[in-house]
């Protein structure tokens, strides 16, 4: 069959184990489809993604991944091909699911790489037990039991530790590690109950063996390369995406890596997989044994690490090998010279880092386990291993950039050993603060080995790298120094050891740029991949034309998003078509900005400022752009300025005055622009004071914090006092600050200016009332409810403060309205969160356009015209995702803090219809009717509340409510179940939840209410897998979208084409 | 410890570092081994005799020394360079560190180097003769040591260094009778057609075609070894009348003296192949190969005669990597089927020449 088009399913929105990856994953894959002339019609409902860009794709359908609406494009495109082996395991079951539905054979839709049948048996724990044991390849022994008493004969037979997995458990809720009978009795009742089919897998446990990864390819003739194999720090028992991961193995002997070698391509080839795939092997750390832990068919996040580890970009072999090409007719993309059959060789290591959300949820489950819980990575590349940990420790912008010293040191023995034991986040500085603490350091490795498992040459790693950080505690001389410098110690970290600013480096500890070549030098390589090493020689080939340095955004957290990286590649790409070099600094795996293929320079390091400077340096580049990688980079703006690097666009007092409250304040008062009333407190006596004057309710927040850590909104005294018993203790230098809620509209602007002109894309209104934080909102554009009146002001008020600051490039202003009047809530001097949106919903790019600026041109000379642009004749609504099945004990109730992963877009000609499929490809929904709603809403809530609920009635559901709520709404005409309290006794709420009796579930409450019944009925919710809604203005967005029709898919290029029509008018 | 040492290059360029307890001065030809595991196989494996082996992978030593991997009875590397040692190693079948091993055996060995660097200027200039200086003494001589050495240095005394003065026996009794011409075994050859339950006759490689076919053997296989294969033209002679008597096969330096006694050339790559990625393209079975490699020199396929046909090439440079005879039990491979250290990929090619030569069918 010769091919024409092939349908390219992306992974939809950004969620805890599944991220940036498949962006950059789908990206080659189009790309490498292109370069085979095929038309590639693209699917996926994440906006913040390169790969929905209609420059990617020929056609670009952001629309809700089901199969209803997969059906309707490929009845549209007829596409020729599918390939479902980029989009995460998304991409995969939306394969495996049309497949089931006869749609692929209906539309002659022939699916590419990786065969069906592989897929489901990968996926079947049974069937892939059954296939590794037919091909000699060991599992680890297991059963399906349904009652306690076959669990013990198991254990009988097989001993202990063993694990129990329950069988339709989000979260792997009731499973766990068990060590003896007591234990197994116990954790199979709670799993067996917990489980919804009364089903607990057992499987004996390889707890404490190393965790090995292998990434593999094969093409249809059976020809099989490993790309990189990985070895966990952590043993068996964390999930690799929350493990501490080194390229190559450093502890297998060749013999071993042989072994797991051969066995990777043995199962590769068995399960007939064609593109890449993961497999994941426990070793055993005393003999050669081995059993394989898990298989993936397809590009994953290890497959991305791999790529970025080794430089050899797997998901655009596996697109090629997708569509018949063998590998040894591939040609290197790395070197040119050689073919895609080939194994990449390192000279360096790698070391990743997860990132989690823990700093921002007090209350979550931290320990780490089966369950995946980072929501990002930062890698190192270093020529040692310990260069690459401290870089990719570095690299997690934690603001701790050494191993020792702060919190943990005020830790007892006890508490460390706790968390040895049962990692969390912390157990990497539990282990080194235990070390530091031992007077019998190998002994205390030793025991430290007895109870996790580490292996010990990882602890001599750390006791190495302990000795320079004590060591420069007491010795600041330029010996110890240069040591810290070569083992990757940032200057920052040094000078937060020694006490004091370290300027420059020793003669024998300068920053030399080194190539990521697959081959250890053995062939002369063309990709522009560098690393940073110390003393060695430099190898940086200085870009010919001007270079520009754009500073990425590092890890992946809830705040800073993959939205960054999108604006850093644009960033990269306007800067090519200006005709400058971009020089990219990043240091996140999972990204499009770290494919070597966007730059002309790729310096794969933390964004720190010793790496920006050496990047600026190298490449004599004419200036670095801060604007586009968050909050990472703008903090670096005033250290970079003191080493004399020249900040191109915003330049360091814009960003400044931006930042500090105060400058802000005095630029607001000048402009007459109004924010709402506020004051810092120093005591929690001086805030209830304030809140007094300013009557309740108030947003409290602590100053110097980002992302809204911290923040609430507090409606009485009452809370007030809880929240100063929760909250921690005001210090002198950093107030509490305590502003008037404003309960109103919020909107907010992305604009670009010169200087002298202002374009504004587009206003987004949020659906929700001011109050949540932006990022968790609802927003929709064009905005439904601005005047023009009013838009005249937020345009007005918009350019003052742009001109004020002097910004030279992006802002995003927040504003809300109250009462009429235009309220300013922050402004940040930089791209942000909804950029690509805007740019995907209007097809302006502003990212390119403050570029330019940046370069010295003028939005006059430019194609993207002046001021407020014109409104599409479409709409368009983001709606965030939440990742809370995977972040136990967080308390689910939106507020001033953000907690969404990613996003959802839906585009439609009407706003409701925008709403129904941004609902939909978030994948809430109800059915049609006979949905039982269980509803409890706050007094203050309850009269609006009312009108609201009786839509969802008016559409067949029904309303379960316990006391107040179900005579409200009594009261008012709506019929209600009752249902008892929590304190009433079974069977209350929590029972019907556990019990799936419920399928929604509206919890409207105001202010922190955790450990609280709200809080136990939102996290049961959770954990059941129903959908909680937790405000009012969700609730009428999600009944406005079941009311709704929507129009059949459309493309994202004839969006905008209409959109152009209009303007063009 | 911790001695000041440098590597001298006859290029006149010079590489820093630092050496262990052994001080002295050793001379080789400086090459690169870009395999990542492996370096107890590399070390003792007899075809790196006379050369400074440096590793591309920068941290070597990790998992220690077992003994079990040793591909010799001794280190047979001239001296090694590397980024970093590791002293502390981690591993169950561990025995001792590598520094430890290689001062044991009074191997000259740099740490703390830019290896990379180096790697570049041996793959720009090619390999080239060198000086590993390790101590004070030693390098203050090394400069004037290493002009002496490329005045009069040659490969040809490396076989001897290395291959045994004596016949021995290993194997099973009563399996396929297989001799084997030894110019430098690793251990792992001997593991594998044992394996397949050869019954092997080893012997010196300058045995004459009298002793060999007095063996009564099956097959002869020539083995892997250090240096040039015109070095061994005796050896050369030896098989010319064994070809048509004799199933032969040639393992590396074995297929490059079986193409010479064929009647092909051989020549010097710039830079050899050293590492355990090589990409071969099996020209018979249609399909790729990831293969160990060890060799300085190459067969040019183009002079291959009308009775060999190339069955084997390398993907990465295009030369040639096996051969077989048209019509008689005759074939060799230029990569390492035992791998050790390496990918397993092409451990079939020994049960394939048994194959070919009629002695599985004749075991089972």
């Amino acid at each position: 069959m010769s091919l024409r088009s092939v349908l390219v399913i992306g992974s939809g929105p950004i969620i805890i184990g599944q991220a940036a990856e498949f962006d950059y994953a789908g990206v080659q894959a189009c790309r490498a489809l292109r370069e085979e002339s095929l038309r590639v019609i693209l699917v996926n409902s994440n906006p913040a993604t390169i790969m929905t860009d209609p420059e990617i794709a020929d056609v670009v359908y952001l629309e809700p991944l089901t199969v209803e609406s997969l059906e309707q494009i490929i009845a549209i495109e007829r596409p020729d091909a599918l390939l479902p082996t980029l989009g995460g395991q998304t991409g995969l079951n939306l394969a495996v699911e049309l497949d089931d539905a006869g749609v692929l054979e209906r539309y002659h839709v022939a699916l590419l790489g990786t065969p069906v049948a592989t897929i489901k048996l990968a996926e079947d724990r049974e069937l892939f037990k059954k296939k590794m044991l037919e091909i000699g390849q060991p599992v680890p022994l297991s059963a399906i039991v349904t009652e306690i008493d076959e669990g013990l004969r198991f254990a009988e037979i097989h001993g202990y530790p063993l694990v129990v997995r329950p069988a339709y458990t989000l979260g792997g809720t009731g499973g766990g590690v068990v060590h003896d009978e007591r234990s197994l009795r116990e954790t199979l009742h709670s799993g067996l109950s917990a489980s919804l089919i009364g089903q607990c897998l057992l499987e004996t446990s390889l707890l404490g063996w190393k965790e090995v990864e292998y990434e593999v390819l094969r093409d249809g003739a059976n020809n099989c390369i490993v790309v990189c194999n990985m070895e966990n720090i952590d043993p068996v028992g964390v999930h690799t995406g929350d493990s501490i991961v080194v390229a190559p193995s450093q502890t297998l002997s060749d013999a071993e890596y042989q072994m797991l070698r051969t066995a990777s391509i043995d199962v590769i080839r068995a399960l007939d997989v064609q593109g890449g795939c993961n497999i994941q092997f426990a070793l055993h750390p005393e003999r050669s044994e081995y059993a394989i832990i898990e298989v993936n068919p397809r590009v994953s996040r290890s497959s991305a690490l791999a790529s970025k580890a080794t430089g050899y970009p797997i998901a655009k072999i596996s697109a090629k090998i997708a569509l018949g090409q063998t590998l040894d007719a591939i040609a290197n993309p790395v070197t040119g010279v050689t073919t895609a059959a080939y194994e990449p060789t390192l000279d360096y290591v790698v070391v990743k880092m997860p990132r989690w959300p823990f700093d921002k949820f007090p209350l979550a489950d931290t320990v780490l386990g089966t369950q995946m819980k980072s929501t990002g990575e930062a890698m190192g590349i270093g020529r040692t291993f310990a260069s690459s940990f401290m870089k990719a420790l570095r690299g997690l912008d934690l603001k701790r950039e050494t191993l020792t010293g702060g919190a943990y040191e005020s830790w007892t023995l006890d508490e460390l050993d706790a968390v040895i034991v049962r990692p969390t986040h912390e157990r990497l500085f539990a282990v080194c603060e235990r070390l530091r603490r031992a007077t019998d350091r190998r002994a205390c490795a030793q025991e430290i080995h007895e109870r996790s498992s580490i292996d010990h040459f990882w602890l001599s790693e750390f006791l190495e790298l302990l000795e320079i950080e004590e060591r420069l505690r007491v010795d600041a001389s330029d010996e110890a120094i240069t040591a810290a410098l070569l083992a990757g110690y940032s200057r920052l970290a040094i000078a937060s050891l020694v006490g004091h600013r370290i300027d420059g480096s020793s003669s024998s500890a300068q920053p030399a740029f080194r190539m990521v070549d697959t081959a250890a030098a053995e062939f002369p390589a063309k990709s522009p991949y560098y690393y940073l090493s110390r003393g060695e020689a430099d190898e940086m080939r200085k870009p010919t034309k001007d270079a520009v340095v754009v500073v990425g955004s590092g890890p992946i957290r809830i705040g800073q998003g993959i939205e960054f990286d999108y604006s850093c590649v644009h960033a990269a790409w306007a800067l090519r078509d200006a005709g400058c070099s971009p020089v990219v600094i990043n240091n996140n795996p999972e990204t499009v900005s770290t494919d070597f293929d966007v730059s002309d320079v790729l310096v794969f390091e933390p964004p720190g400022a010793d790496e920006v400077e050496a990047a600026y340096r190298a490449t004599n580049a004419r200036g670095v752009m801060l604007a586009f990688g968050g909050q990472t980079a703008i903090n670096l703006a005033s250290e970079l300025h003191a080493r004399g690097v020249t900040i191109i666009g915003s330049d360091r007092a814009a960003l400044d005055m931006a930042e500090d409250r105060e400058q802000f304040d005095a630029a607001l008062s000048r402009l007459g622009v109004a924010r709402p009333e506020g004051k810092a407190a120093r005591s929690f006596r001086q805030a209830r004071v304030i809140s007094r004057e300013l009557g309740f309710p108030v947003l409290v927040r602590p100053s110097f914090v980002l992302g809204g850590r911290g923040m609430e909104i507090i409606y009485n005294e009452g809370q007030l006092a809880s929240y100063a018993e929760s909250a921690a203790p005001i210090q002198d230098d950093a107030p509490l600050l305590v502003d008037k809620y404003l309960r109103g509209l919020e909107v907010e602007v992305d604009a670009v200016y010169d200087g002298t002109d202002i374009l504004i894309p587009g206003i987004f209104e949020h659906l929700e009332r001011a109050g949540i934080h932006s990022g968790d909102s609802i927003s929709v554009y064009p905005a439904p409810s601005i005047d023009a009146a009013m838009e005249k002001r937020i345009v007005d008020v918009t350019t003052a403060i742009a001109r004020e600051l002097g910004i030279r490039g992006l802002i995003n202003i927040q504003f809300v309205i109250h009462k009429g009047a235009l309220y300013i809530i922050e402004a940040n001097p930089r791209a942000s969160r909804t950029v690509p949106i805007i740019q995907k919903a209007t097809g302006i790019n502003i990212v390119a356009a403050a570029t330019r600026i940046a370069l010295g041109e003028r939005l006059a000379t430019m194609e993207y015209g002046v001021g407020l642009a014109r409104k599409a004749p479409y709409s368009v609504v983001k709606l965030p995702v939440f990742s809370f099945a995977k972040m136990r004990g967080v308390e689910t109730i939106l507020g001033p803090e953000m907690k969404s992963t990613g996003e959802v877009l839906g585009i439609d000609a009407t706003f409701e219809g925008a709403l129904r499929k941004a609902f939909i490809a978030s994948g809430l929904r109800l059915k049609p009717a006979g949905s039982r709603i269980l509803v409890s809403i706050s007094d203050q809530e309850k009269p609006d509340a009312v009108p609201i609920l009786a839509r969802y009635v008016a559409l067949g559901h029904r309303m379960v409510a316990t006391g107040g709520t179900r005579d409200m709404l009594e009261a008012n005409g709506i019929v209600c179940e009752p249902i008892k309290k929590i304190s009433d006794g079974s069977p209350h709420v929590l029972d019907a939840i556990r019990g799936r009796e419920v399928d929604l579930v509206i919890n409207d409450a105001q202010g922190p209410r955790e450990l609280s019944d709200g809080y136990r009925i939102r996290r049961a919710a959770v954990e059941a897998g129903i959908a909680c809604l937790t405000s009012l203005d969700t609730a009428r967005a999600f009944v406005t979208s079941l009311e709704a029709q929507a129009t059949p898919p459309k493309s994202l290029q004839a969006y905008q084409a209409s959109l152009r029509a209009v303007a063009a008018s | 410890m911790n001695h000041r040492a440098a590597l001298f290059l006859a290029d006149g360029s010079r590489f820093d570092g630092l050496g262990l307890a052994t001080e002295g001065i050793a001379l080789g030809e400086a090459v690169f081994f870009t395999g990542m595991t492996g370096y107890e196989e590399a070390l003792t494996d007899p075809s790196y005799a006379g050369q400074l082996l440096t590793f591309t992978y920068p941290m070597i030593g990790n998992y220690g020394i077992s003994g079990s991997a040793a591909q010799y009875r001794r280190i047979c590397a001239a001296g090694t360079i590397v980024k970093h040692l590791a002293f502390e190693p981690s591993h169950h079948a561990s025995t001792m560190s590598l520094p430890a091993y290689l001062d044991e055996q009074h191997v000259l060995a740099m740490h703390d180097v830019d290896t990379r660097a180096l790697t570049i200027a041996l793959r720009e200039h090619g390999t080239i003769w060198a000086a590993l200086a390790v101590g004070e003494t030693a390098l203050a001589q090394a400069e004037e040591r290493l002009t002496a050495f490329v005045r009069t240095a040659h490969t040809r005394d490396l076989v001897p260094s290395v291959a045994p003065k004596a016949s021995s026996v290993v194997g099973t009794d009563g399996g396929p009778r297989v001799t084997l011409i030894d110019c430098g075994v690793k251990r792992a050859i001997l593991r594998d057609l044992s394996a397949l339950g050869a019954h092997i006759t080893v012997l010196p490689y300058d045995a004459d075609a009298q002793e060999i076919l007095a063996t009564s053997p099956a097959a002869v296989v020539i083995s892997p070894g250090p240096g040039d294969p015109m070095d061994l033209l005796q050896t050369q002679e030896t098989l010319k009348q064994l070809i048509g008597k004799v199933p032969l096969f040639g393992v590396c330096l074995g297929h490059q003296i079986l193409a010479l006694a064929c009647g092909a050339k051989t020549y010097k790559l710039p830079y050899g192949h050293r590492g355990g990625n090589h990409p071969v393209k099996d020209l018979v079975r249609n399909d790729v190969l990831v293969t160990a490699h060890n060799h300085g020199y190459a067969v040019d396929a183009a002079t291959l005669p009308d009775d060999l046909e190339a069955t084997m090439v390398n993907l990465n440079d295009g030369t040639n990597e096996g051969f077989r005879h048209r019509r008689l039990p005759i074939a060799a491979v230029q990569f390492h089927p035992e791998a050790s250290p390496g990918p397993y990929d092409a451990r079939s090619i020994f049960a394939q020449w048994f194959e070919v030569a009629g002695l599985l069918a004749a075991h089972s």
